[in-house]
């Protein structure tokens, strides 16, 4: 993604250890990515921890911050990157509570946490988007966040490349095989059929 | 009359789907977003002022690590099992027996 003037001026002022920077920043970004975290897990809390410890960690590391990627970029490659260790961090504790079960320890975990189904799907009946969005959780992780960018965040090949740190084709590439694997699973639902 | 007319093509409904996709709502975190960031950045420096590492502030691993304070500290040497130390009368035992002086 390109470094406007606006974005540059506001990373040498946070570097200055401006709070109003900061706050700055928060007030311009924290719509992105939290929107980013939330479409990677499906859950507001958890999408709202990710958000603050994005913020937390640019505020701490922004002394290091070298501008070889735009400011934008480096948030999504945060938002990303953490959403995806939380849900695996909630993958693994499901494993054990799992593991734990079949040797017989009680074990609270194992209860399922409570489904946060999309509030649009939920409130229109909308099933074949529900249906999608679960489609879309089960994707390998690249693309995954290579198709919620793109189609939720609206976010073109080149700047989806560059949070990922990969070329044009690789990510068409991503998106190729996403849609197909979705196609193959939301298709058989459609009403024509 | 046939209803073919309202029926739509997969890429038709697949399209369908991915404006839906995109045209959801724009989620915004909770009011006061902000003051939520600021005041973990202030938990965060007050750990660190007081050297602590920020797991070290989670109950869980404060309490792992009191237990194994504990364990380390002897307090769980009582629990132990003694080792067989021998008596003053079996340390005797097979001695040759040296004569009195007197």
């Amino acid at each position: 993604m390109p470094v406007d003037s606006g974005e540059a001026a506001l990373v040498a002022e946070l570097q200055l250890g401006s709070e109003v920077a900061f706050r700055t920043l928060v007030a311009r970004y924290q719509g992105r990515v939290y929107r980013t975290a939330l479409s990677l897990l499906r859950s507001p809390e958890e999408a709202e921890d990710v958000a603050q410890e994005v913020f937390v960690e640019v505020y701490q590391t922004i002394s290091r911050f070298r501008g070889e990627a735009s400011l934008t970029t480096w948030l999504y490659r945060l938002a990303t990157s953490r959403s995806l260790k939380t849900r695996r961090k909630a993958h693994a504790k499901k494993r054990f509570a799992y593991f734990t079960s079949l040797l017989g320890f009680d074990n609270d975990i194992l209860h399922e946490p409570p489904d946060h189904a999309h509030p649009q799907a939920l409130l229109e009946g909308r099933q074949q988007l529900q249906l999608l969005l679960d489609h879309i959780a089960r994707l390998p992780d690249q693309q995954q966040v290579a198709f919620t960018l793109r189609h939720e965040q609206a976010l073109s090949y080149d700047e989806i490349a560059a949070v990922l740190t990969t070329t044009v084709p690789a990510v068409e590439s991503l998106l190729f095989r996403a849609r197909q694997t979705l196609r193959k699973h939301v298709q058989p639902h459609f009403r024509h059929v | 009359m046939s209803d073919s007319s309202f029926r739509t093509s997969p890429d038709e409904e697949w399209a369908d789907l991915m404006r839906q996709l995109q045209d959801q709502p724009q989620a915004q975190p909770r009011p006061f977003f902000y003051n939520r960031v600021t005041a973990q950045l202030s938990s965060r420096a007050t750990a660190h002022r007081r050297g602590l590492p920020v797991w070290m502030l989670r109950p869980a691993y404060a309490a792992l690590l009191g237990v194994i304070m504990l364990a380390l500290s002897g307090d769980a040497s009582a629990l132990r099992v003694a080792p067989d130390v021998p008596s003053e009368s079996s340390a005797d035992f097979g001695q040759p027996q040296t004569p009195s002086p007197h």
